[in-house]
């Protein structure tokens, strides 16, 4: 019972990460109807400013998130700007796109590693501190404060794009791109918003993960496979699909090593992956527009 | 010295222009999209390199390579018959993740991240390749050969179909042509002579490990087919050339190894994206990457 509890707390850890990263990727997908796997080396350019500010200046460290967010902010509108809109204006189709951001993630990571080395780093905010017992499970302060914090940011993005003007106009671009401009949306407009808002849920992400495990160069790769999967499993479009996705794929990792060595948690994840695509490419609640267009 | 240099790019070169043709013949002349091309390139390796380790002959280890990959290709466009466009993308992508991690963890077969080294020379009824000049002149015969085969199949009647269905598939299933039928056929060729590039790699390299299927390789065969020029047969090849030279040129600059890697791969994906921008349909190529 204490086993199947802990499996339940490690499950909701890894889903809050994966969902911040999977609703600023599925933000910037439903606004913009292409694939920016970047989106990963985002949360990893978040973590190591966090380093760089709070761990090598030693910086306070709310002041350095705070710059973090908006520099992972910046860097992603910047992205958008110098590489994905040019390319729009050429009338590159969305799978050119989606390679570019492949190649954008490789170039930011061996960036980083060029620049900070390959060898993990941590930003040592928190010695470890020993976990709490929870009925038989173990759980840190610091995890509470990463499913609290999610939860927190995701009721918030919900409210945004349901109640606030730009988040209507957001809903109304990925609804309807043309229909959107006609009532006059500046569409590249709210496409600034979505990459500056889903860059700065990625920034989020990156410092908590950051705060809990280590960071290396290449974490943006593993983290936008995470995300995008629990993104196509809740549904690409929908940003509460998308959470709720990312902590169904959380949970099923983390009861599959229930069956499985835990090595194979990657596999797991992939072959829900493929599951998805192959079954159920909407999600579970997604809209069927788009997917086999 | 510098004669095995040489040799070594030569060989690395007639290796990746199977991989790289065959990777145009599903992603250019057939239009399908996809970025699981290095798990085929794998499986043939990893087939191989098992095979011969547990004693079968080279000869046939060789053929098995191609045989699963193209075994594995065939399934992956059966199961992702109905996905088009970003859906086929990220379902072949994440095929290649697949592959990759049970490479590190089906351990008891794959020795997972260690690798497997000592790969032997092929050993063709009695005849050992040994030696980088030899090692040349044997894949240049089979490079030849598989190349001579692609260019059969794409510049035939059925070529043509393929790059109808790129074009127009629903003109083309109007005429009553299935096109699934085509698409699966190319994909299996495809996955076919990547395994055999994968296993040609293996034995000249001896040794593999799950991180030399990655998503560098990913980058490094799109580069190399973008920048020929997609469908066209030529660009391929030439791209080959361009792109395992390249990096070469930073072993000049007088650098660490350990910024050598990263500097190459940041090369490889600034060409990318390059291309990507400023010059789409590379130096051959007839049509768009849609």
């Amino acid at each position: 019972m204490a086993a199947l509890l802990q499996f339940t707390i490690n499950g909701l850890i890894a889903g809050s990460i994966y969902a911040l990263v999977a609703s600023g990727f599925s933000l910037i997908y439903s606004t913009n109807r292409f694939m920016h796997l970047a989106h990963g080396a985002t949360v990893a350019v978040g973590g190591y400013i966090l380093f760089t500010l709070f761990s090598l200046l030693g910086w306070p460290f709310f002041a350095s998130a705070f710059l973090t967010l908006i520099f992972t902010g910046i860097f992603g509108v910047g992205l958008f700007r110098f590489v994905y809109l040019p390319l729009q204006n050429k009338k590159a189709s969305n799978v050119v796109l989606l390679i570019a951001s492949i190649a954008l993630l490789i170039l930011v990571a061996n960036s980083i590693q060029l620049i900070f080395g390959a060898t993990v780093k941590s930003i040592g905010l928190i010695t470890v501190s020993k976990g709490l017992n929870f009925y038989g499970a173990a759980i840190t302060p610091l995890q509470i404060i990463i499913i609290g914090v999610s939860i927190v940011i995701f009721v918030a993005l919900y409210v945004f794009m349901k109640k606030t003007k730009l988040g209507r106009n957001m809903r109304a671009v990925a609804d309807n791109k043309e229909l959107a401009s006609v009532v006059g949306i500046n569409q590249i407009r709210v496409a600034d918003w979505s990459f500056f808002l889903g860059s700065v849920l990625a920034g989020i992400g990156g410092i908590l993960i950051g705060l809990e495990q280590n960071i290396f160069p290449d974490m943006g790769t593993m983290l936008i496979i995470r995300g995008f999967t629990g993104a196509v499993v809740g549904g690409i479009t929908s940003v509460p699909g998308a959470v709720v996705g990312s902590y169904l794929l959380g949970l099923i990792e983390n009861y599959g090593i229930w069956f499985l060595p835990s090595g194979y948690k990657d596999a797991i994840a992939f072959l829900v992956l493929l599951i998805f695509l192959v079954f159920k490419p909407t999600g579970l609640f997604g809209l069927s527009k788009g997917v086999k267009q | 010295m510098i004669e095995n240099y040489i040799l070594h790019i030569l060989i690395l070169m007639s290796i990746y222009s199977i991989f790289a043709v065959s990777y145009n013949v599903a992603l250019g002349y057939a239009g399908l999209l996809n970025l699981g091309h290095v798990a085929f390139f794998g499986l043939g390796a990893y087939t191989s390199a098992l095979l011969t380790k547990a004693g079968v002959p080279f000869v046939v280890a060789f053929i098995c390579a191609g045989v699963i990959a193209a075994v594995f290709g065939y399934l992956l466009v059966y199961l992702t018959r109905e996905l088009k466009g970003d859906y086929l993308v990220l379902a072949t992508l994440g095929f290649s993740f697949v592959f990759t991690s049970l490479m590190l963890n089906w351990r008891w077969l794959t020795r997972g991240p260690l690798g497997l080294p000592g790969i032997a020379k092929p050993n063709i009824f009695g005849l050992v390749i040994k030696g980088n000049l030899m090692y040349f002149i044997f894949v240049l015969i089979i490079a030849a050969i598989c190349l001579y085969i692609m260019w059969r199949i794409v510049s035939s009647p059925f070529g043509r179909l393929l790059e109808a269905t790129r074009d127009d598939e629903l003109g083309l299933r109007v005429l009553g042509k299935n096109t699934f039928n085509l698409k699966a056929k190319a994909m299996t060729v495809s996955a076919f002579f990547a395994g055999l590039a994968g296993s040609l790699f293996a034995h000249y390299i001896s040794y593999i490990d799950p991180g030399t299927f990655y998503i560098m390789e990913i980058i490094l065969i799109l580069s190399i087919v973008i920048i020929g020029g997609v469908a066209s047969f030529k660009g391929s090849i030439v791209g080959t050339i361009i792109l395992i030279l390249l990096p070469e040129l930073l072993r000049f600059l007088s650098i660490s190894s350990s910024i050598l890697g990263p500097l190459r791969q940041m090369l490889y994906a600034v060409v990318l994206l390059g291309l990507l921008m400023y010059r789409p349909r590379g130096i051959f190529g007839r049509v768009d990457l849609e």
